[in-house]
């Protein structure tokens, strides 16, 4: 009996994940072109800003704004879409007995689809510009896994922490919108790095989009303390957030 | 000496009316599929607004607005493979409440013990559905978690649509649906649902016209039943009569009595009718239509003549 519910679990992650981001895009007018018109035309508003309003002298600078555009989209969404989850999906929840940690896996799994429609559309403008392809681009699907895992993590912790106090969801969305800052996605990393390195160390995102860029864009080796750093952080997020899930997330039904 | 039946013993039945299955056995030797041991529930209802941070840091100097409700009550029993279970009781005695906490949707308060084996679905009005999606894609849903694989439910869906009556909405968003063609939906998934307990949780099967109706029945009855562990929770006395093999009354969250459909439906029309006694001064007989018959029954000829 179990066992049959092992055999169809990717199936039904999958299935879970492909039906949730219909859901988001299907409904609404030009669907899934959203998914990309809406990053672009941010590309296009910052970009007009930064280059001649205030100058950046950050080069490639259309790839470098994407880049990190992308990849924090990746983890505000994943995250936002997580912290709701199971108020949203409660009627399946106090229906069917089911392992739930399976939704959060879809939802990111979602949102992550929308990332690769993306990452997609990035590579188009990466080999427009002809830069070349070199082996440290390797290190990109480490960097989206770690991403992926951070999302997951984050998402489980957060949505245990908003069974029982809902102000959490108001406060993650200044914590995103701080992060979004935090983050060099719009300045160069050494205004973030030279002096306030330490934000580095509470914001994982600062070196994954970093590190996106150094290797993917510039074809140069990541920064190394931050890559495996930003791979632990993330780790420890999901264990410490599927931990307290298994503790406290039963009230789940009760309280939303 | 017949090796191959089980050790049952056959009681001797009683005379059963036209239409009642048969369901007097020991059921001693069937194994234990819901063990339900010490089951208390409180629930702390707040008066106002959601959890927050506020309510935590003020809640610390005073104990305001929370209200203490006891749900359930020392419920200990044990529920058999194949059995069908029915739940009477009044609004708000804590039926729902005990289903959830078998599902699993709720815990029990500390020392409580839950144990089941076997997969469960509970079914209740406007069940597991998420209005934005079409049919097709709640019914997908719901069977895969269940456990079934596209290719099972693939097989399967027509029929479920079918049974449902509703081909022509099947990409339709279930939110456009009437009241109707959800219960049929839902009616229609859970009949073909591969669970093997499953919770009713006063789930009309039976709506839309006589043909469904009827059509419901009789799965219900044939299909549906057939080696499934049933809790079913109604206000219907006559289908509780019909298809249970044991009934619990609840009141107040706890046993109230339980035993076969005989002995506990007159203890529950007892205790309803205690509650409507100052409005309607009737006789004690609370056989209901019966008596009201015989008393009739008797008026008529004194009348005629």
């Amino acid at each position: 009996m179990l066992a049959k519910l092992e055999n169809n679990r990717i199936e039904r992650i999958w299935l879970l994940a492909k039906i949730d981001f219909k859901k988001r895009y299907y409904d609404h007018g030009l669907g899934i072109l959203w998914a990309l018109i809406n990053p672009l035309f941010k590309l296009a508003v910052y970009y007009f800003v930064f280059t001649h309003i205030m100058t950046s002298r950050v080069p490639s600078f259309a790839l470098y704004l994407f880049s990190g555009l992308i990849t924090w989209l990746f983890f505000a969404q994943g995250t936002k879409k997580g912290i709701n989850l199971l108020k949203n999906k409660k009627y399946l929840i106090e229906s069917i007995q089911f392992e739930q940690l399976d939704l959060f896996v879809a939802a990111t799994l979602s949102v992550f689809y929308a990332f690769l429609f993306k990452l997609a559309a990035y590579f188009v403008i990466h080999f427009a510009y002809l830069i070349p392809i070199q082996p440290y681009m390797l290190y990109m699907p480490i960097l989206i896994l770690n991403t992926f895992v951070l999302v997951l993590g984050v998402s489980i912790l957060l949505a245990t922490i908003n069974i029982y106090i809902r102000d959490i969801e108001h406060a993650w969305d200044m914590v995103t919108l701080a992060g979004f800052w935090l983050t060099p996605i719009i300045y160069p990393k050494e205004a973030l790095l030279e002096k306030f390195y330490i934000l580095a160390y509470i914001n994982p995102m600062a070196g994954i989009v970093i590190n996106f860029r150094e290797t993917v864009l510039y074809g140069r080796p990541p920064l190394y303390e931050l890559f495996f750093y930003d791979i632990a952080y993330a780790i420890v997020v999901l264990v410490v957030g599927v931990f307290l899930y298994k503790k406290y997330a039963h009230k789940a039904v009760e309280k939303l | 000496m017949d090796t191959k039946k089980p050790k049952q013993a056959s009681q001797t039945k009683p005379s059963i009316p036209e239409g009642q299955v048969s369901r007097v056995q020991d059921w001693s030797d069937k194994e234990v599929v819901i063990r339900l041991k010490d089951i208390n529930k409180t629930f702390f209802i707040r008066e106002k607004g959601a959890d927050s941070l506020r309510d935590k840091v003020f809640g610390l100097f005073s104990s305001n607005g929370k209200k203490e409700i006891k749900a359930v009550e020392d419920f200990n029993l044990e529920v058999r493979k194949g059995e069908f279970l029915g739940i009477i009781g009044r609004n708000g005695c804590g039926k729902s409440t005990l289903l959830k906490i078998i599902m699993g949707a709720i815990r029990p308060d500390k020392g409580g013990e839950v144990t089941t084996y076997g997969r469960m679905m509970r079914l209740s009005l406007g069940m597991g559905f998420d209005a934005k999606l079409t049919a097709r894609e709640n019914v997908y849903i719901n069977a895969s978690i269940l456990g079934l694989t596209i290719k099972e439910v693939d097989e399967k869906f027509d029929e479920i649509i079918e049974f449902a009556e509703l081909q022509n909405f099947i990409d339709t968003p279930v939110k456009f649906y009437s009241r109707g063609m959800k219960s049929r939906l839902g009616f229609a998934t859970a009949v073909h649902a591969d669970a093997d307990i499953f919770l009713m949780d006063e789930f009309f099967g039976g709506v839309g016209d006589v043909n469904f109706k009827k059509k419901s029945e009789d799965i219900f009855a044939k299909s549906f039943i057939e080696g499934r562990t049933i809790i079913h929770v109604s206000h219907n006395m006559g289908s509780i009569r019909q298809h249970c093999d044991r009934v619990v009354l609840m009141e107040k969250g706890t046993i109230h009595k339980i035993g076969t459909p005989d002995e506990v439906i007159p203890v529950y029309k007892d205790l309803m009718g205690q509650k409507n006694a100052k409005s309607k001064k009737r006789g004690k007989n609370q056989q209901g239509k019966k008596s009201k018959g015989q008393e009739s029954a008797r008026k008529k000829p004194a009348n005629k003549k």
